[in-house]
């Protein structure tokens, strides 16, 4: 019974001890000066001074205990020198769980808790070191990534001058092109139909029967073409201007120098329809254009074709530039740093677009969010949320699929790097 | 986890030639509405033996009873039956079991080989009492029950069985002559057989069997869409009626997503018992579902009796009652007491094979018949407390860094948990007992960062296996012979998770073993104390079978999967369960969750209901489908919080939390394609919404605790429906809106979207509840309309009980071992209160060894006592007895505490007069020691 006695003396006092500082930061202490009674921090109730901390939660703030798990709103403050102060909640106090680094939540508990408030705050110190020399490194590449960005975004700009007048010259051309095959709609209008072709397959401004194309090239009616007849009227598709040599002209009449309407349907036929090498010479504004009809249709269909030409180089121009536009005014951050990012390919093959910024006030470029993605297969599209983080390098870190179809991206770039945050990890507490 | 829709996204992934059959699936089942397809699954008029057998209407049975052939022994009687129609003989066994309760076995007298009895359900043989014979003459038999007058009268011609007490027929037993025995026979080629062949071995029973073949087909083969079944013992099945007179209200059978009380299916298909992974199941019909036990209850003001129907081939149950509008029992009435008008419902049992053996359990009280089943099948498995509180499953946390992560949000959001849940994503390649090597490289790490928050972890491990040579669990089975055959003798292969499954013959003990043996520590690689189980999938699910599951003619050793169906869930979760308590030596109880289950399958484990969906009436059946089991034994039931199949709003959640915090099993899970629900991603009022209804289960923790080592004492349900507690009072006896946890706690969740009210009956003349949150004191024997807002959940404690509470929530039940308790006394009329505390150590098995305390509260004549309910047994606990809140008080002048060694001290208190509450300030005294405490 003695013996007792000695261990209960001995535990009250640390107790009492204790109880007055346990879980109290020191900004609190002056709730907690000894004297007679307690009046509960929001003023509720006045206890006897003994039943704070007495492991019997009096005050509904709970502020009677704040170093024992009784109240349930309460909190216990960890001191934790060498590392940064918290509170936890009060109900992890006597858990058996080390939640304060200094081991002060776990008093009275089968916990073994060590104190690692100094190793913590060492691994601590080094990590926000490494942090502020990834943030140094982080911010002059971002300085260059601006620099570059500005430079690219002039260069994009000059690009779309260059392009705007590529694209006047060509309507100025456009009209040209348009007021003459109109000219040309008009002749056609004015000449008879020729007789339709029974071939489907049509060579470029020629009359496209075999029995036409003969006639075509015997000038002289006689019932068979000769070397001559194919000087005057056969060119090469890549040099129209030059007449052809007399080899290669008996080239294309067999080895002979003479061929008939027979031979001809079964060879220079096919060498000219499949227009690869020779073609008929344009025949524009050659005499006689009134009276050969086939001419003439070949001549609006010259007409035509340039003026197509003319405009899908226009439409391609203006496409460009509507491109070109489009991109300039994606918002690239304040200084264009995000430019040198634009059709990168991170892996995020689900999305060609660029995404919404849709960081928190404070970061606005911290996060981007893509929607709309690539169907999912329960319907619905994939999304993705990217969240930037400063880093050296630009790539893409970790990618996520918490729930199907919905991803997160963890995306590190020099240019995420903020010099608030810098300062910041200056005046952390350590 | 769900069944087929599952199975197309897993099976998209690696089957390429499947790919427009699986779409096609997917268009269908993304199409029209969102339900089961109901024609994947058999209405009866599709199950042949059930289509044959309801074709029988009631009427004159053809079964004789041949007095002469009864032998009575002192344990049992013996009787043959005969079929006028074919001469074919049965054999009646009729034995009176201890407890009040008639076994009636009927089987061929000489089966052409033998029949299946279902083993391992019974915990032992049952005990036997003497029968006597009391009188006897040609019409029939006159034997005695024993006690309180207890008679069974055979009669002899049509056979009937009436058991009747004093002059009250309690049940009749082909009353109807529905009795009805498909005798086994051989087959009979008759395409390669000549005429005359046939004529000469024709006798009277082979000709009416002819004749019965040639009007209905199914018996010798029978296929559902592209399934077919061989049939090889042709038609076996069984069938008997049961009559209640008096009785309007039939529980049990589950499992239904049905209403609690039974309807009658007159007009519709029978209840069905045959465990299927049903895909998005319907609710409210009598459609199988994935467990099946085949036991009801019939209740009527005066008595409670139940019908256990052991047979675990695939079961359909008719329900009928005169009283809605059936005339069933018309001219039978000579032992009924009164008169045509009363009250009665007709029960039919039908089942494809196997022996009728039926357990008649008399009551006369809910709670008899819960103990007389609990004497057959045993009681509800006491869980680790930690199984108690809250779980977090999702299909799927994907590895452990999401586990981590997870863990970490319930402590920044202060929310408590004790299991985080992985599904089959976890495993390599659906491979079970395996660990993905990439997403859960060092599984020991992550199990130690959950044991170091005192937290624990569930795995999946379904039955089907993965055919892979290069798998160790599928080569052992397959060169061990284990594995389930095919009616050709292969091995028998089914499609689920993982592609080609192999399914292990668990019905064969020594499979069992081994399967126990493989969650030994060093088979099981990267497991930990802190890891437990979860057994998914074993009606069995066969993705590409019958209905979704195995094909009858599989054969398991000497008996047909068809014998054995409904049995191989509990089989898998007893082997798995076996397998826990295995690897701690017999120490550690273990926790294994089952989705199939069966009569018994209460000794294993928990139960929840499966697949269900975000949507209203799916929390509101939650409730129903709970009860029924817990009436047949299986307490520890839960639906998944928030619905498994897609995304409920954000007050369904909340609705549903409040209503899981109050269910005996507590989990969240959600669908793979469902967005991520963790309680704190839904704002931070929802957040705190949740938070309090979490906290709310934990605070009673010790209560719950003390249920279920209620439950596991007695096999009474923890969460039950009120007529079990209010028998006698009919506003009760429908009831499934809310529910009694035990028998001191009423709660009625609001399951209404947008509610603003719901109304609450609290039962009881001259009882009185206190709303647990406001303390408020309501009268009982009245429906007390009660305004609701998203906090609310309307929880009521009994006037006249002693809750015990731990108010310190903390990150897990463990963190609260040593807690101390606040007891909440509400009084009664009288002025009295009582209830119990138990407390063990939470995890082992040495509650066995009598290591607990158990101790009666009461309070009466103005004192508070704790005495000792079980002297024998031994604990000590660190929890004290921090405070004392008396409901329904008048404000003493003096407190004072006596303890064991006679100390006398003085509590300081604070009365409450507006609503005459009473707490007293910290007794301090120890929870396992002597002590009182009076008011004066």
């Amino acid at each position: 019974m003695h013996f007792h006695m000695i261990i209960v003396a001995v535990f009250w006092f640390g107790f009492v001890d204790s109880r007055k500082i346990r879980g109290i930061s020191s900004s609190y202490k002056r709730f907690f000066r000894e004297r007679k009674s307690f009046l509960c921090i929001d003023g509720s109730k006045i206890i006897p001074f003994e039943q704070v901390n007495d492991d019997y939660c009096d005050c509904e703030d709970g502020s009677d205990e704040p170093g024992t798990s009784a109240c349930p709103q309460g909190r216990f403050y960890c001191t934790n020198l060498g590392f940064r102060p918290h509170y936890i909640p009060s109900s992890r106090v006597n858990d058996g769980i080390c939640d304060c680094c200094d081991a002060s939540d776990e008093y009275n508990s089968h916990a073994h808790c060590q104190n690692a408030c100094w190793n913590l705050g060492q691994r601590e110190r080094a990590y926000v070191e490494g942090q502020m020399r990834t943030l140094d490194e982080g911010l002059q590449l971002k300085q260059q990534l601006i620099e570059e960005g500005v430079l690219l975004w002039r260069e994009k700009q000059a690009q779309l001058r260059e392009l705007q007048q590529v694209a006047e010259d060509l309507q100025t051309k456009l009209e040209e092109r348009r007021s003459r095959k109109q000219e040309a709609d008009r002749l056609k209008e004015q000449t008879p139909r020729p007789p339709e072709a029974g071939d489907g397959r049509l060579f470029r401004g020629q009359n496209s029967t075999v029995t036409g194309t003969f006639k075509l090239l015997d000038s002289n009616k006689d019932g068979s073409i000769t070397v001559d007849e194919v000087q005057a009227k056969v060119a090469l598709v890549h040099d129209e201007e030059r007449v052809l040599s007399e080899d290669e002209a008996v080239a294309l009449l067999g080895g002979d120098h003479q061929m008939d309407l027979t031979t001809f349907q079964h060879t220079l036929w096919d060498i000219l329809t499949n227009g690869g090498r020779v073609k008929i010479k344009d025949t524009h504004g050659a005499p006689g254009v009134g009276e050969d009809p086939p001419l003439k249709v070949a001549d609006r269909e010259w007409e035509a074709t340039n003026l197509k030409k003319v405009e899908e180089a226009y439409d391609t121009v203006n496409m460009e530039i509507s491109d070109l536009r489009e991109k300039l005014a994606i918002d690239y951050g304040p200084d264009w740093e995000f430019l040198f990012l634009n059709s990168q390919c991170y892996k995020l093959k689900v999305y060609e677009r660029w995404g919404m910024w849709e960081g928190p006030p404070k970061n606005q470029y911290g996060r981007m969010v893509y929607e709309n993605g690539e169907p999912c297969w329960q319907g619905g599209s994939r999304s993705t949320t990217v969240t930037l983080t400063c880093g050296t390098e630009t790539a893409l870190r970790s990618v996520k699929e918490p729930s199907k179809c919905q991803y997160i991206m963890d995306f590190q770039t020099p240019v995420a790097c903020q010099p608030v945050l810098k300062q910041r990890g200056i005046h952390s507490e350590l | 986890m769900g069944g087929v829709k599952r199975s197309i996204i897993k099976m998209a992934t690696f089957t390429g030639s499947m790919a427009p059959v699986l779409v096609l699936w997917l268009a269908m089942s993304l199409s029209g509405t969102w339900a089961v397809d109901k024609g994947n699954f058999k209405t009866c008029d599709q199950s042949a033996f059930c289509k044959r057998q309801r074709a029988l209407k009631p009427g004159d049975s053809p079964y004789r009873a041949l007095l002469e052939t009864m032998e009575l022994t002192n344990t049992r009687l013996t009787l043959q039956l005969i079929n006028d129609n074919n001469k074919v003989r049965l054999l009646l066994e009729l034995y009176r079991l201890q407890g009040n309760m008639t076994r009636v076995k009927i089987n061929e007298l000489k089966p052409l080989k033998p029949r299946f009895e279902v083993p391992d359900v019974l915990i032992t043989e049952p005990s036997t009492e003497p029968l006597s014979l009391l009188s006897q003459d040609e019409n029939g038999v006159v034997l005695s029950l024993g006690t309180e007058s207890q008679r069974v009268i055979i009669s002899a011609r049509p056979f009937r069985l009436d058991i009747m007490e004093g002059p009250e027929v309690l049940m009749s037993l082909n009353s109807r002559g529905l009795l009805a025995f498909e005798h086994l026979r051989m087959r009979k080629d008759t395409q390669a057989e000549p005429e005359g062949e046939k004529k000469e071995e024709a006798d009277p029973a082979n000709q009416a069997e002819k004749e019965e073949e040639e009007k209905v087909d199914g018996m010798w083969e029978e296929t559902f869409k592209s399934h077919s079944d061989s049939k090889p013992n042709g038609p076996s099945a069984i069938s008997l009626d049961f009559s209640l007179p008096g009785v309007e209200h039939v529980y049990g059978i589950p499992e239904h997503a049905d209403t609690l009380r039974l309807k009658t299916t007159d007009n519709g298909d029978p209840y069905r018992l045959y465990n299927l992974d049903v895909f998005q199941y319907e609710l409210y019909n009598p459609m199988a579902l994935y467990g099946a036990v085949p036991v009801m209850l019939a209740h009527k003001a005066q008595r409670t009796t139940g019908i256990f129907w052991l047979n675990a081939a695939e079961t359909w149950v008719d329900i009928s009652s005169n009283t809605a509008g059936k005339t069933v029992f018309g001219k039978m009435l000579d032992y009924v007491q009164g008169s045509s008008e009363t009250p009665q419902t007709d029960v039919r049992w039908i089942s494809e094979s196997g022996i009728i053996d039926v357990f008649i359990m008399l009551g006369p009280t809910p709670k008899d018949v819960f103990s007389q089943y609990a004497s057959l099948t045993g009681t509800q498995s006491f869980p680790p407390l930690a199984a108690v509180g809250y779980h977090q499953c999702r299909w799927n946390y994907n590895d452990q860094e999401d586990v981590a992560s997870v863990d970490a949000g319930f402590d920044e959001h202060d929310i408590p948990y004790d299991y985080i849940w992985l599904d089959i994503e976890h495993t390599d390649g659906k491979r079970y007992f395996t660990w993905d090597s990439h997403k859960f490289a060092s599984p020991k790490e992550m199990l130690q960062a959950l044991e170091d928050k005192k937290r624990k972890m569930v795995a999946i491990v379904d039955p089907h296996i993965k055919v892979d040579s290069n798998y160790k669990i599928h080569n052992e089975i397959r060169n061990k012979g284990f594995y389930i055959k095919n009616k050709d003798g292969g091995d028998y292969e089914g499609w689920c998770w993982p592609g080609s499954a192999g399914y292990p013959d668990f019905t064969r003990p020594d499979m069992r073993a081994w399967w126990a043996s493989m969650f030994a520590y060093d088979q099981y690689e990267g497991t930990a104390e802190n890891l437990y189980t979860w057994n998914d999938m074993n009606e069995p699910s066969v993705f590409n079978g019958p209905e979704v599951t195995m094909h009858k003619d599989a054969v398991h050793g000497a008996w047909e999967h068809r014998d054995v169906h409904n049995l191989y869930g509990l089989y898998v979760q007893m082997a798995t369960a076996e397998g826990q308590i295995q690897r701690s030596g017999g120490v550690e109880r273990p926790f294994v969750l089952t989705r199939a289950f069966f009569a018994g399958s209460q000794r294993y484990g928990a139960v929840w209901t499966g697949d269900n969906a975000a949507e209203w009436d799916h929390l509101k059946v939650s409730i129903p489908m709970c009860l029924s089991l817990g009436l047949v034994g299986i307490s520890f039931c839960g639906a998944d919080v928030g619905g498994f199949f897609k995304s409920p709003s954000t007050e369904l959640l909340v609705r549903w939390y409040q209503t899981g915090a109050y269910q005996p099993f507590f989990r969240a899970h959600a669908h793979l394609d469902t967005p991520r629900r963790e309680p704190w991603l839904f704002g931070p009022e929802n957040t705190a919404l949740i938070r309090d209804v979490v906290r709310q289960r934990y605070t009673l923790l010790p209560y719950w605790y003390q249920q279920f080592y209620h439950a596991y004492r007695t096999g009474e349900p923890i969460m039950r429906p009120l007529w079990v507690e209010y028998p006698q009072d009919p506003a009760t006896f429908a009831l499934d809106d809310e529910f009694l946890i035990g028998k001191d706690l009423l709660v009625h969740p609001v399951t209404e979207e947008g509610a603003r009210g719901v109304t609450a009956y609290l039962p009881g003349k001259d009882q009185v509840w206190f709303d647990v949150h406001t303390f408020q004191k309501h009268n009982g024997a009245q429906s007390l309309y009660i305004p609701v807002t998203m906090s609310s959940i309307p929880v009521f404690q009994r006037g006249g009980s002693i809750i015990p509470r731990k108010m310190r929530v903390r990150r897990s039940s463990s963190c609260m071992t040593h807690d101390p308790y606040t007891l909440y006394v509400a009084l009664n009329l009288q002025r009295t209160a009582e209830g119990e505390l138990y407390i063990d150590d939470g995890h082992t098995f040495n509650y066995e060894k009598k290591e607990f305390i158990h101790r009666r509260l009461s309070f009466a004549k103005n004192m508070l006592s704790s005495v000792n309910l079980a002297t024998d047994a031994e604990f000590s606990t660190g929890s004290w007895i921090e405070r004392i809140v008396i409901l329904g008080a008048s404000k003493p002048s003096k407190v004072t505490l006596k303890t064991a060694d006679g100390q006398e001290s003085q509590l300081e208190f604070d009365f409450d007069a507006s609503m005459s509450v009473l707490t007293l300030r910290k007794p301090g005294v120890n929870a396992g020691l002597d002590w009182n405490v009076m008011l004066q």
